[in-house]
């Protein structure tokens, strides 16, 4: 039995692996994650595979004993990752797992991130090959307008024919889809999900488009050359995003997305019940609970060069963070009262090691009485006409 | 054996803020061997850490250092620091009425600086030899010569015998000091007389309760020694007498001329009042020494904690305060807004503002206060008469509002006066006087309201005359006016901490600008807020700040959960200065709007 100081057993922790493969054949003007563009031919696939399963091997220690939750390849474009490589990766992951990881292959949720792009039905039956069971599409929209807009390589025809090839090999396909474009009408992005939807598909991520710092957007929005959507237009697709997912049965599980009964999302519920996950790759973060009210929470170097070259954890590892109780805490209110179950109260006060209403309670009190809190049990949530205000309202108990 | 008068020099610094006072104290400290190098640290005589911070000495104290002068003889100087702001004027002029003598610094990279000359004048008022130097003459861009013609010119002192040096090198230092035994004229008493020391400086310390600094003018106090404070009637034996070398040294008496401090077993620091007179309960002296006042706040403001736990917090910390400074007061206050809290009454905006500064800073409690108010006469029509330090508590209906004015002089280069003129006449002033000191020095006198100077009236005075004014003030009495208050009321509530007395030919336009700039400060939130301004019944402004329509963010993974997280930590920082009424969340700043008004 593994065990770190203070008797906090590991084994069987449940711990999500996140595996960052950041490269894409071109970069997306919203973007902000640590990915870099590369010429399909030029990615080092092999070369990134090695070093990647050095790391994981590095972390051996860190992972034995605790119980494999879900395994998510995410970007950059990690469906460039030529499949065997991938594979190679995904395999030595269940392995360092050992003896905790007794999933059958269905069982486990192993998702890779695709591009249009780059997914086409050899691509997608390779992954299936691969072990990998859920593919979540970067469709990001179905008109060719609204793509030209957000930079993106494909258009309506081939997001659709992306999305009917990972249909055919995989059973679990999610598609991104992206609102609050210039010009962008409420009903036609109704009708936008409703052809989305109509090919079969079970899950959806709708994302508000956020302008971030240091992206393309983020400098045309400093030069006030980009015009996005008004709070009030926010607000309004955001409403007709619920109906229409609503009116086909995909339930608001999350402020952004929506499932199919039994089709949500295991991995990024893991992250918003405040699981532990380990990161690989490069510009990777990785959070492994140490203790009842600590964590350590990392950072790996976004340099690929540098990563791939890495000697020991230490070159690595680029930042790291040590979480108290208090952070612990805060984090599970920020990420749990995003969700439809929201923040299950007697959970976080076992892994903080305090409980949660404590130097809140006036807070959590006032919104109760306002309506922005409900209280089901140990369950503390935000209704789901509130989410709108979300940020607010966690600000408020934080 | 008294220390020999004549080889005694009382003296203080006067200089404005940054002119390099504490460094050039400091180095006064080195060449007299007071204080070792291993014993230093910078800016020795600033006591509390805020007061570094500022760069503004609140607490005045006397340091006794030896000198052998050039002349062969021992010498005993006694550096008395005096405060530097016009809320402490009255502390200045007992701490200057203990000196024979003052330096004036003056930073010979900038010249004289307005807010230096009330001291000066305040010196001169107290005919205190006053001796020019000219500091930072280390810096490449001093200038004796420029400004020791400005000191001339502008101040009209004597500067045929330059004198620099430089606080930082020390060059210069010990010339200071043979100019000061040189020029400062001894101090004049009668040793034997009966006993009268003035006492310009008191504390409170733990152990020994109040302890007053005094200078002796005549007579010779001793330890053991039965005393009476002539102004309270009350009488105390002197406990531990004490000289600051810096470091606190016992000593068995303090003869005439000399400065130190005592304790006496006083309970409180509001028994030991600056100014007061000290006399031997056996053998008084008939007449006290000239310039007591008895201090009174004049200015009070609501002080809530933001989190009503912290009550009893506040309340302790108050408390302590209290027990230091002898010019703060404070009573509890309810407020239907703020929930219970405290009224707290202040000399002026800069000693508010320190106690505010304290308060969160040294005992971590987050506040909320209201905008500084005057204490009003009221008389209502049945003949009642009260005072009120709150304007939510002028009653409604017909009343009589007496409100309290001061006689305020402002010390302005002749090519100001216009721009002076306009903005005290804006401020309802009424002339008084305008007076050329010099070809192009010009002191005006108005009489205005005291709540119009608290108005941002500094502000507007310095940016109207480029920081060249000096303001100096003093009460002149309370008159009646055509008073009325202003309430502002956020969703149809009125919120009595945001209600304001205004003259009534003003109060309309007031009403507007108040609303629009609330509308500013108070955020978005999740509901519509709607911000009115009435006076009585009536509604003469109304403001809307619409609800946030989206305040979500789309995306929360695991690789950014650390930075939003953060972020939230940042923002919950900043609701920390907000005070929730009902559903509408208030930051601090909506309190003090009312100052900005134009």
């Amino acid at each position: 039995m593994a065990s770190v100081g203070g008797g906090w057993q590991i084994a069987g922790v449940q711990t999500s692996v996140y595996v960052h493969f950041p490269w894409c054949a071109r970069k997306c003007p919203y973007c902000d994650f640590a990915s870099y563009r590369m010429a399909p031919a030029a990615v080092p696939h092999a070369r990134y595979a090695d070093a990647v399963l050095r790391e994981l091997e590095r972390r051996a220690d860190a992972v034995r004993g605790r119980e494999l939750a879900s395994v998510f390849f995410g970007g950059g474009t990690p469906s460039m990752w030529a499949p065997a490589e991938l594979g190679r990766v995904l395999h030595a992951i269940r392995g360092a797992f050992g003896a905790a990881e007794r999933r059958s292959d269905e069982a486990l949720e192993v998702t890779v991130e695709c591009n249009p792009a780059s997914l086409d039905r050899a691509g997608a039956a390779a992954l299936r090959e691969a072990g990998v069971n859920r593919l979540s599409i970067g469709v990001q929209a179905l008109r060719d307008e609204r793509l030209r807009f957000l930079g993106r390589m494909h258009d309506r025809e081939g997001a659709l024919a992306a999305v009917r090839a990972a249909l055919e090999t995989h059973e679990r396909v999610s598609v991104d889809l992206m609102f609050g474009t210039p010009g962008q009408r409420v009903d036609d992005f109704a009708d936008e999900i409703r052809e989305a939807l109509d090919l079969g598909i079970q899950h959806v991520s709708a994302y508000a488009l956020t302008i971030e710092p240091g992206t393309v957007f983020g400098d045309m929005q400093r030069a006030g050359t980009l015009r996005i959507a008004t709070d009030d237009e926010y607000a309004a697709l955001f409403a007709q995003t619920e109906r229409a997912m609503g009116a086909r049965g995909l339930e608001h599980y999350e402020v952004s997305n929506y499932a199919a009964p039994g089709e949500r999302s295991r991995h990024n519920e893991h992250y918003w019940r405040g699981g532990a996950y380990l990161g690989l790759g490069a510009g990777a973060v990785g959070c492994l609970d140490a203790g009842p009210g600590t964590a350590r929470r990392y950072r790996n170097t976004a340099d690929t060069e540098r990563y791939m070259g890495a000697g020991d954890l230490a070159e690595t590892e680029a930042e790291d963070e040590h979480l108290d109780g208090d952070a612990l805490v805060r984090e599970a209110l920020m990420l749990g009262l995003r969700t439809d179950a929201g923040v299950d109260l007697a959970d976080v006060e076992r892994r903080s090691g305090r409980p949660v209403p404590r130097g809140r309670e006036r807070a959590i009190e006032r919104r109760l009485a306002q309506g922005d809190l409900l209280l089901t049990g140990d369950h503390l949530r935000v209704p789901r006409a509130r989410w709108l205000h979300l940020d607010g309202i966690i600000a408020d108990v934080f | 054996m008294p220390f020999p008068l004549e080889r005694i020099r009382n003296f203080s610094i006067i200089a404005h803020i940054d002119h390099g006072k504490s460094t050039l104290a400091d180095r006064i400290l080195d060449v007299t061997g007071a204080v070792s190098q291993r014993e230093r640290r910078e800016q020795l005589l600033d006591r509390m850490e805020l007061e570094q911070e500022r760069g503004i000495t609140i607490k005045a104290q006397g340091v006794r250092l030896p000198w052998r002068a050039a002349d062969g003889r021992d010498y005993q100087l006694n550096l008395i620091d005096t405060p530097g702001h016009v809320d402490f004027s009255y502390e200045v002029s007992r701490s200057l009425a203990a000196c024979e003598g003052a330096l004036l610094v003056v930073d010979a990279t900038q010249g004289v600086e307005a807010q230096t000359l009330a001291n000066v004048y305040l010196a001169l008022e107290n005919d205190l030899e006053i001796i020019p130097v000219f500091n930072k003459i280390d810096l490449p861009s001093a200038d004796v010569e420029r400004v020791a013609r400005e000191v001339e010119d502008v101040v009209g002192l004597d500067c045929s015998e330059v004198l620099a040096c430089s606080g930082k090198t020390g060059a210069g230092v010990r010339e200071l000091l043979e100019r000061i035994v040189a020029r400062v004229p001894p101090p004049r008493g009668a040793l034997d007389g009966p006993v009268r020391a003035l006492l310009f400086d008191s504390w409170y310390d733990s152990y020994r309760g109040a302890v007053s600094m005094v200078r002796v003018f005549d007579g010779t106090l001793s330890k053991g020694d039965k005393i009476r404070m002539m102004a309270t009637g009350a009488e105390y034996e002197v406990g531990e007498i004490t000289v600051y070398t810096p470091f606190p040294t016992s000593i068995e008496s303090l003869g005439a001329g000399e400065v130190g401090a005592f304790a006496a077993s006083v309970k409180s620091i509001h028994d030991t009042k600056i100014g007061d007179t000290i006399t031997l309960a056996r053998a008084p002296a008939t007449k006290a020494l000239a310039g007591f006042r008895e201090v009174k706040p004049m200015v009070f403001c609501g002080i809530f904690p933001t989190d009503s736990d912290q009550y009893t917090e506040l309340r302790d910390a108050l408390d302590k305060l209290h027990l230091n400074d002898s010019a703060f007061v404070f009573e509890p206050e309810t407020s239907d807004a703020l929930g219970f809290g405290f009224r707290c009454g202040f000399l002026g905006l800069l000693h508010m503002e320190i106690v505010q500064e304290r308060l969160e800073r040294e005992y971590d409690l987050g506040l909320i206060t209201t905008a500084p108010s005057v204490v009003y006469k009221v008389t209502t029509e049945t003949g009642e008469q009260f005072e009120v330090e709150n304007p939510s508590r002028i009653p409604d209906g017909r009343v009589r509002v007496e409100e309290p004015y001061f006689t305020v002089s402002i010390h302005v280069p002749s090519a100001y006066v216009g721009a002076v003129i306009a903005l005290c006449q804006e401020r309802r002033g009424e002339q008084k006087g305008i007076q050329y000191a010099s070809t192009d020095r010009v002191i005006i006198t108005y009489e205005m309201p005291l709540a119009e100077v608290l108005y941002d009236f500094f502000d507007r005075l310095k940016s109207a005359t480029r920081g060249y004014a000096s303001m100096d003030y003093e009460p002149a009495g309370y008159r009646e006016n055509k008073l009325v208050r202003l309430d502002m009321l956020i969703n149809g509530d009125k919120v009595d901490a945001l209600s304001a007395i205004v003259h009534k030919d003003k109060a309309y336009p007031i009403g507007r600008s108040l609303a629009a700039k609330l509308k500013k400060i108070v955020p978005q939130q999740q509901y519509e807020v709607a911000i009115q301004a009435a006076i009585g019944s009536k509604i003469v402004a109304r403001e809307t700040v619409r609800a946030l329509r989206k305040d979500v963010t789309a995306k929360c993974y695991g690789g950014d959960i650390s930075r939003k997280r953060k972020l939230l930590e940042k923002q919950k920082e900043g609701k920390k200065r907000m005070k929730s009424l009902g559903k509408v969340e208030i930051p601090q700043d909506a309190f003090h709007a009312i100052l900005k008004v134009d």
